[in-house]
């Protein structure tokens, strides 16, 4: 009797598993790029037009169309509200948004619903009336309120050699603005302006440049210090056993668990114990801001070099011992070689920690502009003035920053580790 | 000589004590026993990784159990060989000539010198990660008699290789031994090997080495 055919063993298909690697992993990386996209497109990267004040006034449907009064000849810029079907010009139905020229002297707004608020908005172009130079001063009049700050940046076109070009806006009033104009030597006959991006605002803007000086220079004083003082925590946390050693790394994780916030108020304390001199020169000046970059990333660079000296085997520097070397010959010979790898990573981290480091920074160096600003207070202090695409640009000057730096280190990493 | 007298050892719940231990100078001593028995942990206090308890280690006429490793004179190759991933087997050669600030031209001179000995002068500009396990083996033997030591200390040196390259290292070891003539202990869980090397012959039992001279 033979016994009956065993069945074949089989193994269900990989391909369920390797589907789910791939699509987990792929909805992360899908929302970082999409985020990223999302404030590329979100940025408007042409030239706008400089716009005077509503034309809309605000109230409530009634019954019929709301009829709005008009220039013939003028540029009007149009945004449709949620309560409108569109703006009637000429029997034609304007929807969305967009510039348009006037033809005749009244337009009409249709509504959606009866009885409801009017949400639509209709701007006219503000054009150059009056144009004078002093001093090489222009000082130009529009036709209607600019609506521009102090410190702003415009764009000068069409009015000859000296006057084209970007310029601060040096003063302002309601229907005036004055640029400093060092090589105009004539007076122009026609001036157009128009509004530069937003990124080339906030590029030009003496306050975002130091924001970025200010950024780059504290991250990179910030990682070599989390470095030198990484280095050796890691290296006794990973290498020496003695009394006490849970306490201490506990004390090490405190700043990773502690909110950012908080570690900043805690140095805030801390400092008025300091003496005056010391305080005076830190608390809400650049120091300041340094040391509250570099109490949370060095955090993180502990944490990293103390995992890489974890993986190198103790048994290297058992051999480099009976070779001939000393502890610090073999830390310095076999180890740190060994360590090359961890120590990029823990740099790179505390450079992006300190990058993104907002909260403590706010509290224990204040965000003085020109001062202790540094790119994400630029970022908070563009969206606590309203303005969101000077927020953005902000935001994309960051990126665009991170991206540079980590693209240098790991092909300088790379090549290191590799050579 | 290795002269080991009364030595203990504690690590953790782990303890020796009372171990007595002498290879002559010269000579090939092979120490066996088990797994987990303490061998290990012998040759680490011999080579100075371990401190010990009590009792003395003596190699050749000094007493060395105050020394640091460096200063003892030892070659130690582990069982894991811990080449260092770092360095190409030139300078893993050169690494204990070139601690000892030995002027250029010498320490190319012993490098090459080993090379020979260990036929790998071709592999010297190689990274020990492109190594097999047997070219591997030779590097860290080379490199642990780059100083010249008085004692070699073999953990398991021939534990992870295949058959034939089994035979071809014993020979090679017992062709070092001719031609430098240094004291070795060899540490082993394979009788055959014991056999097949040792010119004296110890076993492990119950924490106590005792001389086999069967």
């Amino acid at each position: 009797m033979s016994d009956p055919p065993k069945p074949k063993y089989r193994v269900a298909s990989d391909k369920p598993f390797l589907i789910g690697l791939g699509v987990l992993a792929g909805s992360y990386l899908l929302i970082i790029g999409a985020m990223v996209f999302a404030d590329l497109v979100f940025l408007n990267y042409g030239d706008q037009l400089i716009l005077g004040n509503e034309r809309v006034q605000q109230g409530r449907y009634v019954e019929s169309a709301v009829p709005i009064r008009v220039e013939a000849g003028r540029t009007y810029h149009f945004r449709l509200g949620k309560n409108e079907v569109g703006l009637k010009h000429e029997g034609q139905m304007l929807a969305g948004e967009g510039l348009f020229k006037a033809n005749t002297d009244e337009v009409q707004l249709q509504p959606r619903i009866p009885n409801a608020p009017i949400t639509a908005s209709l701007r006219p172009e503000a054009r150059v009336i009056g144009i004078a130079l002093t001093n090489h001063v222009a000082t130009l009049t529009t036709d209607e309120p600019h609506g521009l700050l102090w410190g702003q940046f415009i764009r000068v076109h069409g009015a000859g050699a000296g006057w084209d070009g970007v310029h601060e806006i040096t003063d302002t009033t309601t229907n005036q603005l004055s640029l400093a104009l060092p090589e105009a030597t004539k007076v122009a006959t026609t001036v157009e302006l128009t509004k530069p991006n937003p990124l080339v605002q906030a590029l030009r803007s003496r306050d975002i440049q130091f924001s970025i000086m200010l950024s780059l220079i504290s991250c990179t004083i910030t990682t070599l210090l989390s470095i030198w003082v990484a280095v050796p925590i890691g290296y006794i946390m990973s290498r020496f056993d003695f009394r006490g050693k849970p306490l201490i790394d506990t004390l090490l994780d405190i700043p990773i668990v502690l909110p950012p916030l908080v570690v900043g108020l805690s140095l805030l304390i801390l400092f008025r114990y300091a003496p005056d001199w010391l305080s005076d020169s830190v608390v809400y000046k650049w120091p300041a801001v340094i040391l509250a970059q570099f109490m949370v990333a060095c955090a993180f660079a502990v944490r990293t070099m103390r995992v890489s000296f974890d993986q190198i085997p103790q048994r290297y520097e058992q051999v480099a011992l009976t070779l001939g070397c000393n502890r610090q010959q073999a830390f310095w010979r076999v180890i740190m070689p060994q360590a090359k790898g961890g120590l990029l990573a823990a740099a790179t981290l505390s450079w992006a920690r300190a990058l993104g480091e907002f909260g403590p920074i706010l509290v224990f160096a204040g965000a003085t502009r020109q001062k202790t600003e540094v790119l994400p207070t630029s970022a908070f202090l563009e969206l606590q003035a309203g303005r969101t695409e000077g927020m953005l640009a902000v935001s994309l000057i960051m990126i665009g920053a991170a991206v540079i730096v980590f693209l240098i280190a790991r092909t300088l990493g790379m090549k290191r580790i590799f050579a | 000589m290795i002269t080991l007298k009364n030595i203990s050892i504690r690590q953790g719940g782990f303890e020796l004590s009372g171990v007595n231990l002498t290879v002559a100078a010269g000579e090939y001593g092979v120490l066996m026993g088990r797994s987990g028995c303490g061998k290990t942990t012998i040759l680490e206090a011999i080579c100075g990784l371990r401190a010990i308890e009590s009792g003395s280690i003596r190699l050749g006429d000094e007493e060395v159990s105050g020394l640091p490793p460096a200063e003892r004179g030892v070659g130690y190759v582990p069982q894991d060989r811990a080449l260092f991933p770092t360095m190409i087997v030139r300078e893993q050669l050169a690494f204990a000539l070139v601690l000892r600030k030995q002027p250029q031209t010498q320490i190319a001179a012993r490098v090459n010198e080993l090379a020979k000995l260990l036929g790998i002068t071709h592999l010297l500009d190689r990274a020990p990660d492109k190594l097999s396990g047997g070219e591997a083996q030779r590097v860290a033997l080379g490199r642990a008699l780059a100083h010249r030591p008085a004692v070699l200390c073999l953990d398991e040196p021939l534990s992870a290789l295949d058959e034939e390259l089994h035979e071809e290292m014993c020979c090679l070891l017992e062709h070092i031994h001719r031609e430098t003539g240094v004291t070795i202990l060899h540490i082993t869980h394979s009788p055959s090997e014991a056999r097949r090397l040792a010119g004296c012959h110890f076993q492990m039992e119950n924490g106590k080495v005792v001389r086999d001279e069967a």
